[in-house]
């Protein structure tokens, strides 16, 4: 079960990463910006090949190393953890690696080809695109916290017959596998770090519909539905992660409080489905917001460029840009929103909920 | 309304905006009583400063175009009479003065300046007429 969890998460990020230069908008390759009508260079498209087929062949080897090595050795149970660990990091690792010499190709390139350098960069916004934003309201993500308060205050009632040793960890057998002493604190330690998780999804929700909906100048339409798009099933995304994580942390508090009350093989699945609905969430969000616009033909002007804000894309990753008020922006490698790293609140955004989280598990 | 702006023209960004808010309301994209974005909304949507945003609304309201209500945001004037006496008319003489010496001093003719706005007239109304 465990090496079956282990290698599914590692198959489903190869083929993330592996799809990721046709997922991401056209006009800007390995995080650099392309005028729309050299963006079907031929180099280029080589590029964004030569990307996927290092990274899906390097997966492959590994995974199928893994799977052989699994079944054949044997290994010790400790082992195959660590193995099991350390193989998304490797694929992580190598299509970091990838990316940042195909950055410097795509730069190189685009330097020495002039693109872009005699159009008139513009800056496009739609006064009335924001009636048209599809976001949840911020209330929606009231409904699993007041879910989570429930089961709270059915902890509080139930307290005397809590086992003595409260479960703080989980096996991938389904089992618990560490505790801590009963006490009122410990009894609802897990639902307090609930209960962050959730306001933590509340936050991201507003901060990103108070973010920019940037438009492009040579793409208004593809771009306009391509935001709105990422926008709207962020949003989603987020409501369904939240009441999935309700879902699975109640159910554990349940099997804690009436021991027994979920026979083992309930206890086995419940954890794997909740993975598996997950990744199966991640993968129809890239594909959705991925393929959102892409079927629209271009409607750049002649000597009209985007504006170009690779300056403020250090490495092509990480946004550093202190005019933008926006909180969160669309990633440029990969499909999802990245931080405005100028911008302070998000630092306390993403901080905040994680040192909140540490507390909890370690004062109590 | 589509806003264009060019970051490297020489005019300044906050005159752009004014200057494209002004003429969308002209040719009727935007009505008297509806609401402008709010200053963090449009200037996360340019990615330009809050200030640059802030001083286009303000020049906007100095000008009779918006008002500003605090919690509510921008919202567009009903035009109203504007008589001789007005700071708003004096504003707009002195503008058209600029212009149109400017006009004449390159040779212009006074009936080809009356023509040009005659037709920049026609083609803002034409379109406000279609809406």
């Amino acid at each position: 079960m465990e090496m079956t969890i282990l290698f599914i998460i590692s198959f489903f990020l190869a083929i993330m990463e592996t799809a990721i230069p046709y997922l991401i908008k056209r006009t800007v390759v390995f995080g650099v910006t392309i005028p729309d009508e050299n963006t079907r260079d031929r180099r280029l498209l080589g590029f964004k090949k030569q990307y996927s087929i290092i990274v899906s062949c390097f997966s492959l080897v590994v995974l199928v190393g893994f799977w052989v090595w699994g079944m054949q050795a044997n290994p010790v149970d400790g082992q195959l953890f660590l193995v099991g660990i350390a193989l998304p990091f490797a694929i992580m690792f190598v299509s970091l690696a990838c990316y940042v010499y195909f950055h410097a190709r795509t730069s190189q390139l685009k330097r020495a080809e002039k693109w872009g350098e005699d159009s008139r960069q513009v800056k496009i916004s739609d006064l009335s695109v924001r009636s048209q934003d599809e976001m949840l309201p911020w209330y929606m993500y009231l409904f699993p916290m007041l879910v989570t308060l429930g089961v709270i205050i059915y902890t509080v009632l139930q307290y005397p017959s809590l086992p003595d040793q409260i479960p703080t960890h989980w096996g991938p057998n389904g089992q618990p596998d560490a505790f801590t002493p009963k006490s009122p604190a410990s009894a609802i330690s897990t639902l307090l770090i609930l209960l962050v998780m959730q306001a933590m999804f509340l936050m991201i929700n507003e901060t990103t519909k108070r973010s920019g909906i940037k438009l492009s100048a040579t793409r208004t339409t593809a771009s306009r539905i391509r935001q709105l798009t990422l926008r709207k099933y962020t949003s989603w995304f987020m409501f369904i992660t939240s009441i999935l994580i309700t879902m699975l942390f109640s159910f554990l508090q349940l099997s804690t409080i009436h021991e027994g009350m979920f026979g083992e093989g309930v206890m086995l699945i419940v954890p794997f489905v909740f993975l598996l609905v997950v990744l199966g969430g991640t993968v129809v969000f890239a594909v959705k917001v991925g393929r959102a616009g892409e079927d629209i033909g271009s409607e750049s002007v002649a000597g009209m460029a985007d504006f170009d804000e690779d300056q403020y894309w250090k490495g092509g990753l990480f946004y550093f840009n202190k005019n933008d008020p926006s909180i969160f922006v669309e990633k440029r490698f990969g499909v999802g929103m990245t931080l405005n790293f100028a911008n302070p609140k998000g630092y306390l955004l993403v901080l905040g909920p994680i040192v909140l989280i540490l507390v909890v598990s370690f004062v109590i | 309304m589509i806003i264009h702006i060019e970051p490297h023209a020489d005019t300044p960004i906050y005159t752009q905006l004014t200057k494209q808010i002004i003429e969308g309301i002209a040719r009727g994209y935007m009505r008297p009583g509806d609401s402008l974005p709010s200053v963090r909304a449009l200037a996360g949507d340019l990615g330009v400063n809050m200030h640059t945003v802030n001083k286009s609304y303000h020049e906007l309201e100095k000008r009779g175009i918006i008002r500003i209500i605090p919690k509510s945001g921008a919202v567009i004037q009903a035009p109203v009479v504007v008589t001789q006496d007005s700071h708003h008319y004096e504003h707009i003489t002195d503008e058209l003065k600029s212009a149109i010496a400017e006009a004449l001093v390159l040779g212009i003719q006074t009936e080809q300046v009356e023509e040009l706005v005659t037709s920049i007239i026609q083609d803002l109304h034409a379109e406000a007429e279609k809406k």
